[in-house]
């Protein structure tokens, strides 16, 4: 197409959107709604992913002690466990300790306990594993460091909570994905349809231009250029919608899977620069999808 | 051309200006067979071609000066040469005074006007015309008549659809009696 069409090409598509600014608005709000819809599950995607991933990273151990160890022992072993990958001692629970918390836990039917000779339970370490990355068989790995430390009787760690893990996050992705593809499938059908609409009601318009010798370019171009100022538009207007949205729950206190307050994070730069070019492009294959079908002129 | 109603009158124009297929023979334009002509250049041929649409088909959202300047703007013609060719046909047509208008505010006979200004503004080959007067006034019939003469003493073929007796028994030139598709008689 030649250069001289341009300043008119322009100057035509945001004529035609002032002169249709009624069916425009419509078709924006929507556009706007619909990306906002699946930015927001987006959004809400990325955090679920986040939480499951930092609490399957920390991967939290009990290192119980033999007997009859002495204090320099504790030391020398607490030493060997730090200078583990990630490893942090969360606590020191030492056998009167242990003694004490189980005596809580009992309440009233602690008076049993009574009629033991001695403390049989032995001190420990609760280990907390940091970016372990929830892979069982890293955490079989660290289990048998752990037990080859000189004074350690025994490690424990739940591999079924393990197993479960991962699979929840497998499912997770899986459903995430699904779900996340049936929504974009479900809006560029909306987006589409009402850009069919905004152009149906132009078909005159298109015909007329055709009957005076208008290739079908030179009809098409204006709105292409609607379409990508509308793609630009709803890309901009959905993006600051959902960065309020993300300002919203951010204040708010957020719980997740009986987890502690858990710290609310808006989308990576590269999938706000996705959601954009994805509005543009929507717009832009909208209109040459709708526009396409009055050229049969 | 002329004949009662349903004789062919509009399809002939129609085929004529590509916006039918014929489903026999072939229609010829300056060697051009319309049959296996592209649609690129049937649109370059539209722009050779003026056509007075029965129904004026104007465009409503844009002023009488836009309607007729789009005929030369999908040329690619230079801004300046459009202004001036535009303002020279309206003057023509007796519309000068209506340029900033719309459409929907004109009379009928002015929308016509219209729809004649924007089919003779980029000086075609071959002017279709359907039913191009039936809403004038006598008077008015008769200048549209003098500027179709005139551009066809310029050198443009000029093809009217009519039922108006008066015109045919004015003018000189050959006419077409159509009848169920045929030609039926001719003067």
């Amino acid at each position: 197409m030649r250069l001289k069409f341009w300043p008119y090409f322009f100057r035509q598509a945001l004529i035609n959107i002032n002169n249709n600014r009624i069916v425009h608005f419509i078709s924006l709000g929507t556009m706007v709604v619909s990306i906002l819809i699946f930015s927001i599950f987006l959004l809400m995607f990325v955090n679920i992913n986040m939480w499951i991933e930092g609490w399957g990273h920390s991967l939290s151990m009990s290192v119980y002690l033999q007997d009859g160890i002495e204090k320099e022992d504790h030391e020398k072993i607490a030493f060997h466990i730090r200078s583990l990958q990630g490893a942090e001692i969360k606590h020191f629970i030492s056998k009167k300790q242990a003694f004490k918390d189980l005596k809580d836990a009992l309440g009233p039917e602690a008076g049993f306990l009574k009629i033991l000779s001695k403390n049989p339970l032995p001190a420990s370490f609760e280990v907390v594993f940091k970016n372990v990355g929830g892979l069982r068989s890293d955490s079989q790995k660290i289990k048998k460091e752990l037990e080859n430390i000189d004074g350690v009787e025994e490690v424990q760690y739940s591999e079924e909570w393990l197993k479960r893990f991962e699979g929840l996050m497998n499912m997770i992705r899986i459903v995430g994905v699904i779900v996340g593809g049936l929504l974009f499938i479900g809006i560029l059908f909306i987006i589409i349809n009402t850009i069919k609409l905004t152009i149906y009601s132009r078909k005159e318009e298109i015909e007329i231009l055709k009957l005076v010798g208008a290739t079908d370019w030179f009809v098409r171009i204006p709105f292409l250029l609607e379409g990508v100022i509308q793609g630009i538009s709803s890309g901009i207007l959905a993006i600051i919608s959902l960065f309020s949205v993300y300002l919203f729950l951010s204040t708010k206190k957020m719980h997740f899977l009986g987890l502690g307050v858990l710290e609310f994070v808006f989308i990576p730069c590269d999938y706000t620069l996705s959601i954009f070019l994805i509005s543009i492009g929507l717009g832009l294959g909208g209109s040459f999808i709708a526009v396409r079908r009055f050229f049969e002129i | 051309m002329t004949g009662p109603s349903g004789a062919g009158k509009t399809t002939l124009l129609r085929l004529i200006f590509g916006t039918e297929k014929p489903t026999g023979g072939h229609i010829l334009i300056d060697s051009i067979n319309l049959n296996r002509v592209r649609r690129p250049k049937l649109d370059l041929l539209r722009r050779r071609v003026g056509f007075i649409f029965q129904d004026f088909k104007l465009l409503s959202s844009k002023t009488v000066f836009e309607n007729v300047s789009l005929a030369l703007e999908v040329t690619g013609a230079r801004s300046n040469f459009i202004r001036k060719k535009t303002h020279q046909t309206l003057r023509l047509v007796g519309l000068e005074e209506k340029e900033k208008a719309y459409p929907l505010s004109l009379s009928g006979g002015e929308q016509q006007r219209v729809a004649i200004a924007r089919a003779i503004v980029k000086d075609p080959s071959i002017l279709l015309a359907d039913e191009p007067t039936g809403n004038l006034d006598p008077g008015l019939t008769e200048d549209i008549m003098i500027l179709f003469r005139s551009i066809h003493m310029k050198g443009t073929t000029v093809i009217i659809a009519t039922h108006s007796q008066n015109l045919l028994r004015n003018t000189a030139q050959r006419t077409i009696l159509l009848k169920r598709g045929r030609i039926a008689g001719e003067r």
